[in-house]
């Protein structure tokens, strides 16, 4: 159970970016986590609920997007999609492998602002 | 409402500490391992049998991270090698500050080879770089030889797996070539040894594996 320590670091990312525009309340934090990322989104969650009240996060929602893993083979070049952790390339066989996608474990953007741009926002 | 873009790593923190710490182990000439492993898999017993391996070759010196207790310092210090205990309080790996307090505690002068021996767990540990020049991990037979797949992060991260209690295989279910194999389908650079820390096997090529490490990272 590292979120806590991961919650601390996106809270303080949070308050400085919400912090520097002061546009108002954060609605909305949207996160990037990779198949691959050590942690779990659950924890996460319950780890935002608990340590977000009195930081500029209070009252946002978090929103998780998934990254799958994405591999670049570094003799071929071809890129892929592995399934079941299988880092070998699928075009020529080869094993130097990078990973392109799926490590991710960041805050991608936030939503700020009062209810009213809200509403006009989603009727737009 | 408007969007702030931010793309910021939760890790970055601790990557910026990690870089103090390979700067730090560099100027000092110290290289240094990290050992990772689910809990009970073996990283004291590894380093209690380990050490006096490697008398007269190199002087090492040990962290060794608990969420609780001190018991596994005292165990090592017996070998009479400097060794400082992290107690992490409930944290379920060790990070970058977490070992930067730990190497000021440490007569670093006095030292050239550093194990961190990680805080019991197969996923958290992988996530954090604490600025080592290699990670290590431990799987033992009794866990089960579908860990690989299951928590392949740090199957991926490591440079050695060493599947220990490999003295257990005839009283357990394990599948020696599907762990193999599945481990090199997610890191087919891993060096796999099998090692018992009871019996003594394999830490022949283990200790040897240290002695080319230690020297490819000091021409570095």
């Amino acid at each position: 159970m590292h979120e806590t320590s991961l919650m601390k670091n996106l809270l303080a990312i949070v308050d400085r970016a919400a912090g520097v525009e002061g546009n108002g309340p954060v609605r909305v934090v949207h996160l990037r986590i990779g198949e691959m990322a050590g942690v779990s989104e659950d924890a996460l969650r319950f780890a935002f609920d608990v340590m977000a009240k009195g930081t500029a996060a209070e009252g946002a929602s978090l929103d998780v997007e998934k990254v799958p893993l994405q591999i670049r083979c570094a003799a071929c070049g071809a890129n892929s999609n592995p399934s079941d952790f299988v880092f070998i390339c699928p075009a020529c066989g080869s094993c130097d492998i990078e990973i392109l996608a799926g490590r991710e474990m960041e805050v991608d953007y936030i939503l700020v602002g009062d209810r009213a741009t809200e509403s006009e926002d989603s009727g737009a | 409402m408007h969007e702030i873009r931010i793309g910021e790593d939760l890790r970055e923190k601790n990557e910026a500490i990690a870089d103090e710490n390979r700067k730090l182990l560099s100027a000092k000439r110290i290289v240094s391992i990290n050992v990772m492993s689910a809990p009970g898999a073996g990283k004291t017993s590894l380093l209690l049998r380990t050490i006096p391996l490697l008398k007269g070759r190199h002087a090492v010196g040990v962290i060794e991270g608990d969420i609780q207790t001190t018991s596994d310092a005292k165990k090592i210090a017996v070998l009479g090698v400097p060794v400082y205990q992290i107690e992490t309080g409930g944290v379920c790996h060790l990070d970058a500050a977490m070992v930067h307090s730990a190497l000021h505690q440490l007569d670093l002068d006095s030292i050239d080879l550093l194990f961190v021996e990680n805080v019991g767990n197969l996923v958290c540990p992988a996530e954090f770089d604490l600025g080592e020049d290699a990670r290590i991990m431990l799987l033992s037979v009794s866990e089960g030889d579908d860990k690989p797949k299951k928590y392949p992060l740090m199957f991926r991260e490591s440079r050695v797996l060493l599947l220990n209690k490999i003295d257990l295989v005839p009283y357990v279910a394990f599948d020696i070539e599907k762990a193999r194999r599945e481990s090199l389908e997610i890191n087919p650079k891993l060096d796999i040894i099998e090692i018992s820390c009871t019996t003594g096997a394999g830490l022949d090529r283990w200790v040897s594996w240290i002695d080319a490490f230690v020297e490819s990272a000091r021409r570095r």
